[in-house]
């Protein structure tokens, strides 16, 4: 397969030392099939003598700085008409040799793709750009994955709204259909403008996710910080006024959404990944906190999450009488519900729902559930309305198996397990089993992150009286850490086999996770997570019987949960261990099936279809 | 004797600049401490401890030897600086020849 031409359009205004580097990198990777011109926009430093001896390249030298645009566009102009052409900022470093036939073959693979670009990230390492998408209400634009640690995530190429400019291939096609960049900018907002003419004219925007470049932001607009300011003012009055109705018009529903957002709850990490989900199909979401007093959850929630996006859904005008309310929380809280038509979306660990729920649930329009195992306890304890399953998900572009973990340097097969201590986990048997069943000499190890906020209860107090044998498996502990979301991932990469083996599920949510990690995985065969985990891609752990949820918690009062069996633990821990290559291929299998089916993506989807059925 | 009062007088600047010194060093010491206090957890500050006296670490959190500290306060964290620490506390000498 022949690949087009591409024309390298470097564009430079100062700061030499930045634009050595990035010529010099540059010139070190595979540049075959390409040519390079370097615009440069008026630099009055040692740049235009210098750039005499980078013969390789062609240089085009403008009188003055004419902004990022009208450089680019003069670069465009003089490409080759018949090549595509990569706009390339000056403070970029290539480290990645094969970045551009990467970026041309991701270009050839798709035919309605017209800009592909590429992750950028810092010099310290942490990941810049990963894709932009602007907010419609503020006119904000956002770069995703911006700040994190970067381990991987993002790595595979898919569409974005945006990308910025620093790196951009952008097919001929296109060029031909819409010209250069709109002159309607100086600089800034000129990449997402293009972004999204290309939209209109019918071409793709994609995020080339195995190529990484290095990108010094900003490097030629540091310094005098009021002039850019007021380009950057003008230049987004510019594009508010051009695409505000456009990009406004993207949603085409609302909702009314009362739920939990910012606590370390899996009630309010779900909530935050189905209301960015939901956006991205074009559901306009309206939040507000359905807890706090008079509530049994009665604090108040923290304003800020850190979260734009969420920030901006959480700011919105509340309306009078919603049309379409969904409270996401738990059944006692469904009251809450404001809107013309109510649905309660919730979850239980049990086998039933407790009857102030039912009561509740039977004053709502309809009822979601993520699985069949609550539909059947929901119905069982009395519901009469109308219940569906709208299943929860999982982020693969942070839980994937390219995800870089830090796994243990020993070699040691490592099992992990992430639970808070109490009854429904049933944590004794996993480490009494898991102690029993294997011996110190042995290079295996069960590695338990464990949350405990019950100051009535002492984990090494629990942990000593399992007596747990020193000359049985070996165990490390993590009491009390909390990693942020995205390095979640990072973590149960840095394991080999994941365990759920607790008494009842409302979803497990660290399953699912360390599944579309590509770990293998046990996990207790009954309750919710049954809905996802089956034995083609995960190895579940029999039970003996369903015996009365006896626990602190008061909803469990009267159901029932699992008993798992540890005589087959034991026998999936040893199997595990001894056949780790089928654990692998079941690990990977997991990972695929979660990719294909279950991301928020599809749960948003499901939502929009019950909306729609609700709205008749 | 004269002489023997300069000798003395020299001896006890001697002493009082080596005390400021000493003082000057524990109070760094002590700064030093306090933030690690503040930043580490009970198990890596006797970690550090054991190392700095020239004893191997602690097998950490192994069944039978639990010296981590037994809290319901939640710690933010790092993934890779947590997990870093707790393979080299496993197995302190792994990979050492290398570093």
């Amino acid at each position: 397969m022949t690949l087009r031409k591409a024309t390298l359009i470097v564009l430079a205004w100062n700061r030499w030392d930045l634009t050595r580097k990035c010529l010099d990198t540059l010139k070190a990777t595979d540049l075959s099939g390409a040519e390079v011109i370097v615009v440069d926009n008026g630099s009055t430093d040692e740049t235009p003598q210098a750039l005499k001896a980078y013969s390789w390249a062609r240089v085009i030298t403008n009188p003055s700085n004419l902004g990022f645009v009208r450089g680019n566009n003069i670069g465009i102009v003089a490409a080759d008409p018949d090549s595509d052409v990569v706009l390339l900022n000056n403070d970029l470093e290539f480290r990645q040799n094969d970045w551009l036939q990467r970026l041309r073959a991701c270009a050839q693979a798709v035919p309605d793709a017209g800009i592909i670009g590429c992750r950028l990230r810092l010099p310290d390492g942490r990941l810049l750009h990963a894709g932009t998408f602007i907010v419609p209400d503020t006119m904000w634009g956002q770069q995703i994955g911006s700040l994190e640690k970067d381990f991987g995530q993002y790595s595979v190429t898919r569409e974005v709204e945006g990308i910025v400019f620093a790196c951009a291939y952008i097919k001929r096609e296109l060029i031909a259909k819409i010209g250069g960049l709109s002159e309607d900018f100086q600089s800034y907002f000129e990449d997402t403008d293009y972004c999204l003419q290309a939209r209109r004219a019918g071409f793709q925007t994609l995020l080339c996710g195995d190529v990484t470049l290095v990108h010094d932001e900003h490097g030629s607009t540091q310094g005098d910080g009021a002039h850019f300011d007021h380009i950057f003012q003008e230049s987004r009055e510019a594009f508010r006024k051009k695409w505000h109705k456009s990009l406004d018009s993207r949603y085409t529903h609302e909702v009314f959404w009362q739920s939990i957002m910012n606590f370390p709850t899996g009630y309010a990490m779900s909530c935050r990944e189905l209301l960015r989900a939901l956006d991205q199909l074009g559901v306009r979401a309206t939040y507000r906190y359905a807890y706090g007093p008079k509530t049994p959850f009665y604090l108040l929630e923290p304003e800020s999450s850190g979260d734009y996006l969420m920030e901006v859904i959480r700011g919105r005008h509340e309306p009078r009488r919603p049309p379409l309310s969904v409270v996401y929380g738990q059944g006692d809280v469904f009251w809450r519900n404001r809107g013309h038509r109510k649905v309660g979306f919730t979850m239980l660990e049990v086998d039933g729902f407790p009857k102030d729920w039912v009561a509740e649930a039977n004053k709502m329009d309809e009822v979601w559930v993520p699985t069949e195992f609550n539909r059947q306890g929901f119905l069982s304890s009395g519901l009469k309305r109308p219940i569906h399953r709208i299943p929860l998900g999982v982020d693969s572009n942070y839980f994937h198996p390219g995800i870089q973990g830090f796994p243990n340097p020993t070699g040691e097969f490592v099992f992990v397990s992430n639970f808070e201590w109490g009854e429904r986990k049933e944590p004794w048997l996993l480490l009494k089993t898991f102690n029993d069943e294997f011996s110190s000499e042995e290079p295996v190890r069960l590695l338990c992150k464990i949350i405990n906020v019950d100051p009535m209860k002492s984990i090494r107090n629990e942990i000593n009286k399992l007596q747990l044998k020193a000359t049985g498996g070996k165990i490390s502990f993590l009491l009390n850490r909390e990693f942020p979301h995205y390095q979640l991932g990072a973590f149960y990469r840095s394991g080999d086999c994941f365990i759920s083996a607790g008494r009842g599920e409302g979803w497990d949510m660290p399953l699912m996770e360390a599944m579309a990690c590509g770990l293998s995985t046990i996990a207790t065969d009954w309750g919710a997570h049954t809905e996802f985990a089956h034995d083609g891609i995960c190895f579940p752990l029999k039970v003996r019987k369903t015996i009365p949820a006896v626990a602190k918690c008061p909803y469990y009062e009267g159901f029932s949960w699992a008993d798992p069996d540890p005589e087959h633990l034991r026998f999936l821990l040893r199997y595990i261990f001894e056949h780790q290559d089928e654990a692998k291929a079941k690990g990977a299998a997991a990972a695929r099936e979660m990719a294909e089916k279950w991301t928020w993506r599809h749960a948003a989807a499901k939502i929009i279809a019950r909306m729609e059925a609700l709205a008749g | 004797m004269v002489m023997a009062e300069s000798a003395s007088a020299e001896e006890v600047a001697r002493l009082e600049a080596r005390v400021a010194k000493l003082e000057r060093l524990l109070a760094d010491r002590s700064r030093v401490l306090r933030s690690l206090a503040r930043g580490l957890c009970e198990e890596d500050l006797v970690t550090l401890s054991r190392l700095e006296s020239g004893l191997p670490p602690l097998l950490r959190s192994d069944a039978g030897s639990l010296v981590w500290r037994d809290t319901t306060r939640l710690t933010s964290a790092d993934v890779e600086r947590t997990m870093t620490a707790l393979w080299r506390a496993v197995a302190p000498f792994h990979g050492a020849d290398e570093e």
